[in-house]
């Protein structure tokens, strides 16, 4: 956890993967460090399949895999510290972290640990560092099918800003809250509520950097009981309040899975 | 100000757009290449849909029509002379029923479906305004 102002991450770009549908990586991401500095990732849900090397020392790559993030994080980075990243689409976790997934969230694996759960990794430490190269290795691993009752509710809870209530996405996967929490548990690393609260927490977040609306607003149209539970919520998944958003905080539209290209 | 557009959000632009041109015999106006929006040749009040995810990205929240739960709170309502054919062709098409056509006290004809969305749509025959 961490209060103050978040560095906006110059040299951050990002490419989301289209079409939905036929995809298992929500985006593939860049991040050039042109100077020592620190950001906060906030959290997402979704695991990263991550490359981490400095682009003027001689250190070999080291792997990095994290698990479902439910709180923010800040990354320490030298100048000329370069990342390469696949971000899962949210159900596709478990491909990589198979029965691990369970105890996943907010665990970052770096190096051997990261090899060992993925050994086809280790491929990539001979050829050139490049995210094709990175998704051709981890395409492979992480083709498996998910439930389309999964798919299903996960549409559902970002459609309804996380409002959407467990029993009416079970209706309407035709299935019971049950199955709905077990896959969450199983698929994503999380439970069904807390990946609720993170997208509900995401827009309200919008709502009130980007479209400047006042909190105690906010609040209601994101299904808050009132302002204190917003600012709760901020507090938990951003380490900040709404009246002290960091002014430079960057944020990437993770929860708009179905925007074409982000870019800078 | 103008009443210029009615947009349902729906898990499927171009088979909503398809099921409505046989359904309600209505045409395309246009689909959008992201298969994202579509626009029905409505006249001067358009009715149109796009697509569930538009309504996140645009930082709505929505919630999604299902024909697994009870319809959201409004309807459309289309109007003919012939109510029979026109509920039936609905019907036919794969729109479930509601309620049969009717007559009302008033003289009007009605009848109600759901489309392949879950929403409620009406089929009645125009109120005579000259009795």
């Amino acid at each position: 956890m961490r209060c103050g102002p978040i560095p906006i991450p110059a040299g951050y770009r990002e490419t989301i993967v289209t079409p939905k549908s036929s995809r298992h990586v929500d985006a593939y991401w860049s991040f050039i460090a042109k100077k020592a500095g620190q950001s906060v990732v906030l959290p997402d849900g979704h695991c990263d399949i991550i490359l981490e090397h400095n682009a003027v020392g001689a250190e070999p790559p080291t792997p990095i895999i994290t698990g479902p993030a439910t709180q923010p994080y800040t990354v320490q980075y030298a100048k000329g510290d370069c990342w390469l990243g696949i971000r899962l689409r949210p159900g596709y976790g478990v491909s990589v972290w198979r029965q691990k997934l369970i105890s996943a969230s907010d665990t970052v694996l770096r190096g051997k640990e990261a090899l060992t759960l993925l050994p086809a990794l280790n491929d990539l430490q001979e050829r050139n560092l490049n995210l094709e190269n990175l998704s051709k290795i981890t395409e492979a691993s992480t083709a498996v099918q998910i439930d389309h009752r999964l798919a299903l509710a996960l549409e559902a809870l970002h459609v309804s800003g996380g409002r959407m209530r467990i029993n009416t996405i079970a209706t309407m996967a035709g299935c019971t809250a049950r199955q709905i929490n077990r896959m969450f548990r199983a698929n994503v690393g999380l439970s069904t509520k807390i990946y609720a609260q993170l997208v509900q927490f995401h827009r309200a977040l919008r709502l009130v950097h980007s479209e400047q609306l006042p909190p105690a607003s906010a609040a209601f149209e994101c299904g808050y009981s009132d302002q204190a539970h917003l600012t709760r919520a901020f507090r938990r998944f951003g380490g900040f309040s709404p009246s002290n958003i960091p002014q430079d905080l960057s944020q990437p539209e993770l929860f708009s899975p179905n925007v074409r290209f982000i870019q800078d | 100000m103008k009443f210029a557009y009615t947009i349902i959000y729906v898990d499927d632009v171009p088979s909503t757009i398809a099921f409505y041109e046989s359904a309600f015999g209505l045409t395309r106006k246009f689909v959008h290449e992201s298969n994202l929006y579509a626009e029905l040749e409505t006249g001067d009040t358009v009715l149109a849909f796009a697509g569930n995810e538009e309504a996140e990205m645009n930082g709505l929240a929505i919630l999604p029509n299902d024909p697994a739960n009870p319809p959201s709170g409004w309807e459309i309502c289309f109007v003919t002379d012939d109510v029979g054919s026109a509920f039936k062709q609905a019907v036919e098409a794969g729109c479930t029923a509601v309620s049969n056509p009717n007559e009302k006290p008033w003289g009007q004809t009605v009848s109600y479906v759901r489309d392949l969305n879950g929403c409620l749509v009406e089929i009645a025959s125009p109120i005579s305004t000259d009795s």
